[in-house]
């Protein structure tokens, strides 16, 4: 069975295919539902190029959901936060992280 | 009498008619947040969840505790159907009040304890609110605590919490609150992690004085007590240096980290959208959760009014609004926020007005950090707590070229104003109007409009006849 995971961009284009540090939250049904990881993994929009991937849904910065999911394969799964102060933007921080 | 726990509001609610409790089982996922809008949308009654799948026969799900005028009526030992314009002048008048704190050495908020790795959020049935929210909030209508390290003075604030994971939460103080100034001012410059206690189910007054912007120093559990007329209990956290209501049903403890951040929101917010605030707050390292047996969870469902928001806390809002229009030399008599304008639309009655009057309204609203977006000042010749009269002044009165002044600003903007691009609200950027629906100073008398209404426009002669005949004309209703 294929797992189900949701993550947040601000705008879909700063998602590419390839590798990616992203936070995603387990869509799996019962009481930790919405559980959040950060992981290491292979993105890519088209599931045929990741056939053992599972299905990574996308929402926007307002939570518009993307009608078409994306696959995921998680290389590595990391403690789950980034670096950085308060109020400072996690996405830039994740950037850093990759770099 | 005040309540003394939110158990007490609930019976109250229940025996005036203002509650349904729900005893059919309910999806913490979307379906109490989807029950809950609806019933928002239709001005009903609070809701008592008390079957959430997953989770324990007994935990249950607060929704909208002071969403309706005679809930917040109810909370304040009113009538319920006491008139808005009264609940504000006793909310008005009792704001002033002070109590000290009583402190107690075991409170039923403690009767179960979750600490250090023990601690699991996913034990509590935090809702997935709305559809497309960035996770599960358990602090929708909260209490958050936090403390001056060098004075001992202790800010409440209402600010929402997610669940990241098992034993952190995410959360989205503004970068203008009172929680981020104490952050910034005091443990970031010292790399330190802020002590903080996020509380859940206290009686209602309690939580609108979280929403009330208090200035700094000012304590905010004291108000709290003058509001009720009784003094707050407070016991000790069990594992932070901190003061949290003892009827509270759960609080949990925890740690702002001075050097992580991680995922948070987008959340449906008050203004009534999902504007895009997101991955721009605060991390908390869970150190305890208490709870009281069987707890419930307050939760305000927020989005378009009424709810909890633009009904309870546009009250909190326009006192503080009057109060500090006074201060700064503003001519006003009231302040109204109606629900309808989610506290963007304000309406300020002054004694008198004319241009000048209308600049120092706007100069007041956005000096600091700005919540508003537009105002109405009007005359005391109608009643601004009557839309319809507002509309109609505004619609007259205001002068469309002479009559509008905008200020722009950044960096201090209101991060949720729908109509702000995504732009402007990442960089706090945005503006503020001022409708000026007062007559300028410098008209005469003789040239100014007469409104005609039966009040304006008759004499004292006539009037008295025709409501001493009323009756005798046979177009029934009272004289
Ligand atoms: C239901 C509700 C939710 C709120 N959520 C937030 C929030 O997430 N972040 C925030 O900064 N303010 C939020 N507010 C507004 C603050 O509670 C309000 O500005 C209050 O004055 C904050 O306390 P402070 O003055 O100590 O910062 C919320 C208000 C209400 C009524
Ligand atoms: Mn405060």
């Amino acid at each position: 069975m294929k797992k189900e995971y949701v993550t947040f961009v601000r705008r879909l284009s700063d998602l590419g295919d390839g590798k990616e540090t992203l936070f995603i939250k387990d869509l799996t049904p019962g009481p930790r539902k919405y559980d959040t990881k950060l992981v290491r993994a292979e993105l890519s929009r088209n599931s045929g190029n990741l056939p053992d991937g599972d299905t990574l849904w996308i929402r926007s910065e307002t939570g518009h959901l993307h009608p078409q999911p994306w696959s995921i394969k998680i290389l590595e799964e990391l403690p789950p936060y980034a670096p950085g102060q308060p109020w400072q933007d996690v996405f830039s921080s994740l950037r850093h992280l990759k770099s | 009498m005040a309540f003394s726990d939110l158990r007490e509001f609930i019976a109250a609610l229940d025996k005036s008619g203002d509650l349904v409790r729900v005893k059919k089982e309910v999806d913490w996922d979307m379906e109490v947040g989807a029950i809950s809008r609806r019933v928002f949308e239709r001005a009903g009654p609070a809701l008592l969840f008390e079957k959430i799948k997953d989770y324990p026969p007994g935990y249950a799900i607060l929704n909208g505790p002071v969403a309706t005028w005679r809930r917040v009526a109810i909370a304040l030992g009113l009538p319920p159907d006491t008139a808005v314009r009264e609940i504000y002048a006793a909310y008005e008048e009792r704001r002033e009040k002070k109590l000290k704190p009583v402190v107690v050495k075991s409170a039923p908020c403690q009767e179960n304890a979750m600490t250090g790795p023990e601690a699991d959020i996913y034990r509590l049935p935090a809702p997935m609110v709305h559809d497309g929210d960035g996770g599960r909030y358990i602090g929708t209508w909260d209490i958050v605590i936090t403390k001056d390290p060098d004075t001992g003075w202790s800010n409440w604030g209402m600010y929402r919490f997610m669940t990241h994971t098992q034993n952190m939460l995410t959360g989205w103080p503004q970068a203008t609150s009172q929680l981020a100034m104490m952050m910034k001012a005091k443990y970031l410059p010292r790399k330190q992690p802020m002590p903080i206690a996020i509380v859940i189910g206290c009686e209602s007054l309690c939580h609108m004085v979280a929403t009330d912007p208090y200035k700094p120093g000012e304590s905010e559990v004291e108000y709290a007590g003058g509001l009720r007329g009784a003094p707050v209990e407070l016991v000790q956290c069990k594992s932070q240096d901190l003061m949290v209501p003892a009827h509270a049903e759960i609080v949990i403890e925890g740690e702002v980290l001075p050097d992580k951040i991680a995922h948070e929101g987008p959340f449906g917010e008050y203004p009534g959208y999902r504007s895009g605030t997101m991955s721009e707050g605060v991390l908390v390292q869970i150190t305890a959760i208490t709870h009281r047996t069987n707890p419930i969870i307050t939760l305000s469902t927020l989005g378009v009014p009424p709810d909890d928001s633009s009904i309870a806390a546009s009250l909190t809002a326009a006192i503080a609004m009057k109060r500090g229009l006074k201060r700064h030399g503003v001519p006003v008599r009231e302040v109204y926020v109606p629900p309808e304008g989610v506290t963007h639309l304000i309406v300020v009655s002054v004694e008198r007005g004319g241009s000048r009057v209308a600049r120092q309204v706007l100069d007041y609203f956005t000096a600091r950090r700005v919540m508003v977006s537009k105002i109405i000042v009007v005359d005391k010749d109608l009643d601004p707590f009557d839309m319809n009269q507002v509309i109609h002044a505004f619609a007259t009165k205001c002068h469309p070229a002479k009559g509008i002044t905008v200020e722009h600003y950044e960096g201090r903007a209101n991060a949720l104003t729908p109509c702000f691009s995504a732009e402007e609200r990442r960089r706090l950027k945005g503006a503020s109007v001022v409708f000026d629906a007062t007559w300028p100073e410098d008209w005469e008398e003789e040239s100014i409009p007469v409104k005609s209404s039966f009040e304006t426009t008759y004499r004292e002669a006539v009037r008295q006849k025709v409501l001493a005949n009323w009756e005798s004309y046979g177009l029934g209703g009272k004289p």
